[in-house]
């Protein structure tokens, strides 16, 4: 067994110094009833290296991918670039085998990368803070709204039906293991009806949580949101699903948001079927005792020397146990650093293009579409609903697009159960060439 | 400092600045595919006024400032990681590029499932595998770490009793000696927590916990072997207690290096568990994640099991969104792919012929461990330990040293410290996890140094100890000043 370094004559001598005769009496204490008889498990036998590179190699040709298709496919997950080199630093054993940073000393790698993770977080998001990540976008929008009625002592959640269905659902889950209520505010026409919303927020509410661009792509003010939550003493929960739009659109932080949470997954980790991502998680200074998660300072060492550290322990888990601010150990630790290694390849500049260049791909895709499918209106950075006179046309769209090695998009009620299915909803990033919109609309026009 | 008989010396390393100390480059250094085009008209009101302040490094600064960050980092591929409770074991290096496999690295969570049959065939025989593992046949994959799966699980086991009208089960029982995140767990679902103290052997007192049972309690979360690497013997009749009271026994799976392929948490009476595969499947820790924590449950607790889960009718496999008594989803998509994909990989390698071989060579490692420093260290429950033992600084704080003294020592002489401070029933607590990938040159290596650290203890040699750890980039950093004035970003 090739992880297994030992020769018989080691595990004898080592069996001698321990004064046993046989492993067998290192699980005597094990009541003999439960000792299951070696090799009985329904397990595959042992394969090889090669044996489980064939398997697994056998199974990925099995799949149909982004990298052999043309991906217009997004609802929070996202095919963007993503530049040789961030692999490259997440594959380095030192940081890729490395623990929690826990012992600080020879954790230096880990802790300055997870600052430098932080403050561009931080910046992206025009944040005063940000933690060293969540799971996902999911867990962290439910994560927001737990810190949220900590901080207001409220017990009412407000969240606009145009969040990711799938956010909405484990928010909902996590909520409802609690008193309190959560009300879901309807939309219209595939944006966020601030309207309804605000009307929706009273003197008892915790936190409203709104997503921007909205899980249709939309893109609107969140001025007057935050005017409302101000009258009531509310929190405002900004969510997003690609966050790559904040190298061309305003970032939520600069409307005022108290929390900002979602996906960093555009920002060099590939789809990988749905993970590892990673949950951003951003707030306020003052509220930085309420965060959840992870979270690394600046200090000093026994010399004198700048160095950093895992802070704000007594939050969490392993100190204030039953009374932490969250239950989270583990996160996406090596997502940090792959997020920030794409950053510092990208720079302002780099996160700008892709940005535009998403968004230029929805507009020019849109501006092209045949009569017999409409797109939802307005602003929309890279993501909107195309609508087809019927679910057969929608259908038979899919399966000439798919032909023609396509991903053109999700039907809609696939993640929204609500939703009816004549919709998709298509995406774009700056994997999307020309000729690709080309066919798509070839494809779209022989629908009809 | 050059003492040559350990591997901890000082080469050639160099001092980093920040990102952010580097010049601000308004270039990228990237070449970016895409169209090129207006941005939407639509969208010029909503043009980022100010730029976000991401330096920008060219790839060559890139790399480089990031190589030389890793290189003050300990991993498990530079050196022994003897953390208790953490499993850190070798990470095959095959996994990574079956991860990277275009066909598995590159799909979308939402593409046709006919299209990703593949992938769906392989995480299914994960979900069935950990479930024959567990002797726990019903399995989620959503969970994203072992904390998230233990919210999964009492999510499930509360949602079992309300389905039954039984609604006054509102407590966890947790023994004192748990990790922090069980009783954080069963607050997150709503539940409170009652500890149950440790008897004097460190395992799980039963009349202690004759004493908690009652219809009010929900479940008993319980590590088996315990955080003191003890089996629990009385395992069987613990669970048939808890089950007499009407409650159900949750099972923390942090241990579960000392079973697999040993016995099996179900065939104990245990009712739901989670996998920590960056534990015992050798999935990469990463700095701190990702992990993955998918949850085994028996029939009782399988019709609460979140959604979506992958199954399988005929030759075809499923992503089914919706079942009647599902807790809901608890996670964005299906789980931690390419996590639970390496977790796959390992089982294969093993396979049924030496599954088992795991946890016996653990459990050897740790036991051989125990037997050479026994004498030199306190050992606070004698007797045979499981895959981690546990030590105390009883011995060596006559000589004014404390556990956090010898873990900083340990650096110098080229090794990662053990858990230090838990399990939290002992004073000064050193616990010591070698895994099944370690080989009795490097056991003998680590005994060396502890034994020495002992010794010079004894001799009154203890200034390196205060002063340790002297080879790293940093010494013994401020942890207090870090908190007091908490300074998370940079600012220019």
């Amino acid at each position: 067994m090739r992880f297994l370094p030992h020769t018989d004559a080691d595990r004898s001598a080592m069996l001698q110094t321990i004064g046993v005769k046989s492993a067998a009496e290192l699980f005597a204490d094990i009541p003999a009833q439960l000792h299951i008889k070696e090799g009985s498990l329904n397990l595959a036998t042992a394969l090889h290296e090669a044996g489980i590179v064939r398997k697994f190699t056998a199974a990925a040709d099995a799949n149909r991918h982004a990298g052999n298709t043309r991906c217009f496919l997004g609802g929070g997950t996202y095919h963007h670039f993503v530049p040789a080199v961030v692999d490259y630093v997440i594959s380095r054993g030192e940081f890729l085998t490395a623990y929690t940073p826990y012992q600080p000393e020879i954790s230096q790698g880990t802790l300055q990368t997870l600052f430098e993770f932080q403050t561009m977080v931080a910046r992206l998001l025009n944040m005063d803070v940000a933690n060293a990540s969540m799971y996902d976008a999911a867990t962290a929008v439910a994560e927001a709204a737990l810190m949220a009625r900590r901080i207001t002592r409220r017990h009412r959640t407000v969240v606009a039906t145009s969040v990711n269905p799938r956010y909405r659902a484990v928010t909902r889950n996590y909520l409802s293991w609690l008193d309190g209520e959560e009300i879901e505010v309807p939309c219209t026409g595939f944006a966020t009806d601030l309207e309804a919303l605000i009307a929706a927020i009273d003197d008892n509410t915790a936190s409203v949580i709104v997503q921007y661009p909205d899980f249709y792509g939309s893109v609107y003010d969140l001025a007057p949101l935050r005017e409302a939550c101000d009258r009531h003493g509310a929190l405002m929960v900004v969510s997003f699903g690609d966050v790559s739009a904040f190298g061309l659109i305003e970032a939520p932080g600069s409307f005022g948001a108290d929390i900002v949470c979602g996906s960093g997954q555009a920002l060099g980790i590939p789809m990988g079927f749905g993970g590892p991502h990673i949950g951003l998680f951003a707030c306020r200074q003052k509220h930085v005792r309420q965060m959840p998660g992870r979270v690394c300072g600046m200090t000093e060492d026994a010399d004198g020397r700048r160095g950093f550290v895992l802070t704000l322990s007594t939050r969490e888990q392993h100190i204030r146990r039953e009374k932490a601010t969250s239950n989270i150990c583990s996160n996406q630790g090596l997502m940090c650093t792959a997020n920030a290694t794409y950053m510092t390849l990208l720079g302002d500049a780099g996160l700008a293009t892709v940005a535009q260049r998403s968004a230029a791909a929805l507009a020019q895709l849109v501006a092209g579409l045949p009569a017999h499918v409409t797109a939802a209106g307005g602003a929309r950075y890279n993501e909107t609903v195309l609508s087809f006179e019927s679910n057969a046309v929608r259908d038979r769209f899919l399966k000439l697009a798919e032909e023609r090695a396509i991903f053109a998009g999700i039907p809609l009620e696939k993640i929204d159960p609500d939703a009816s299915n004549e919709h998709l909803l298509v995406a774009t990033t700056e994997m999307i060439e020309a000729t690709d919109i080309a066919d798509y609309l070839t494809a779209l026009e022989a629908s009809k | 400092m050059n003492d040559t008989r350990y591997s901890g010396v000082a080469g050639l390393m160099h001092e980093e600045p920040l990102l952010f100390e580097r010049a601000h480059k308004a270039a990228t250094s990237i070449s970016l595919p895409g169209v090129e085009g207006d941005t939407p008209a639509a969208l010029a009101g909503f043009a980022r006024k100010q730029a976000a302040g991401i330096p920008g490094l060219s790839e060559p600064e890139a790399v480089r400032h990031f190589v030389r960050l890793s290189q003050w980092n300990h991993g498990i591929e530079t050196g022994f990681y003897p953390l208790g409770s953490c499993t850190m074991k070798y990470n095959p290096r095959v996994h990574e590029n079956l991860v990277r496999l275009p066909g598995l690295a590159h799909l979308h969570p939402d593409q046709p499932e006919a299209t990703a049959q593949g992938a769906l065939a392989l995480l299914f025989e994960l979900q069935e595998w950990l479930g024959e593992i567990a002797g726990l046949p019903h399995v989620t994959l959503q969970p994203a770490a072992g904390a998230h799966g233990e919210l999964t699980g009492i999510m499930m086991i509360r949602a079992y009793h309300e389905a039954r009208g039984d609604t006054k089960r509102r407590i966890v029982l947790v023994p004192d000696s748990a990790h922090g995140t069980n009783p954080a767990s069963a607050a997150l679902a709503g539940l409170a927590t009652v500890e149950i103290k440790s008897g004097a052997d460190g395992r799980i007192d039963l009349d202690e916990l004759k004493a908690h049972l009652s219809d009010e309690v929900a479940a008993v979360m319980l590590t088996n072997p315990n955080t003191a690497g003890a089996f629990e013997s009385e395992i069987v009749e613990i669970c048939r207690l808890v089950h007499e009271a009407g409650g159900l026994v949750y099972g923390d799976g942090a241990n579960l290096n000392a079973l697999v392929g040993v016995a099996r948490p179900g065939d104990m009476g245990i009712d739901c568990l989670h996998i920590n595969v960056h534990k015992t499947f050798s999935t990469p820790h990463g700095g701190g994640g990702p992990g993955a924590g998918p949850v085994a449950v028996n029939e009782a607790l399988a019709p609460f099991l979140p959604m979506p889960r992958i199954e399988k009718s005929g030759d075809h496999y499923h992503i089914v969104h919706e079942a009647a008594n599902s807790i809901g989803p608890v996670f964005g998509s299906v789980g931690q792919v390419g996590v639970l994909l390496r977790a796959a990989a390992y089982i294969a390698a093993f396979g049924r012929e030496h599954l088992h071989k795991i946890a016996t060579d653990a459990v050897l490692n740790a036991n051989y461990v125990l037997a050479r420093l026994k004498d030199a260290y306190h050992v606070p429950f004698p007797g045979l330990c499981k895959h981690e033992c546990l030590l105390t600084d009883e011995i060596q704080n006559h000589h004014g040293i404390k556990t956090l003294d010898i873990a900083k020592r340990l650096i110098d002489l080229g090794f990662h410290p053990m858990t230090v401070y838990f399990p939290l029933i002992v004073h000064g607590a050193m616990l010591i996890e070698p895994t099944e990938t370690e080989s009795k040159a490097t056991l003998d290596h680590f005994c060396d140094a502890m034994l020495e650290i002992a010794r010079d203890c004894e001799a009154g040699n203890v200034e390196a100890l205060h002063e340790a750890p002297l080879m790293p980039v940093r010494r013994r950093l401020d942890e207090t000043q870090a908190a007091r004035k908490p300074v998370l970003v940079w600012q220019d």
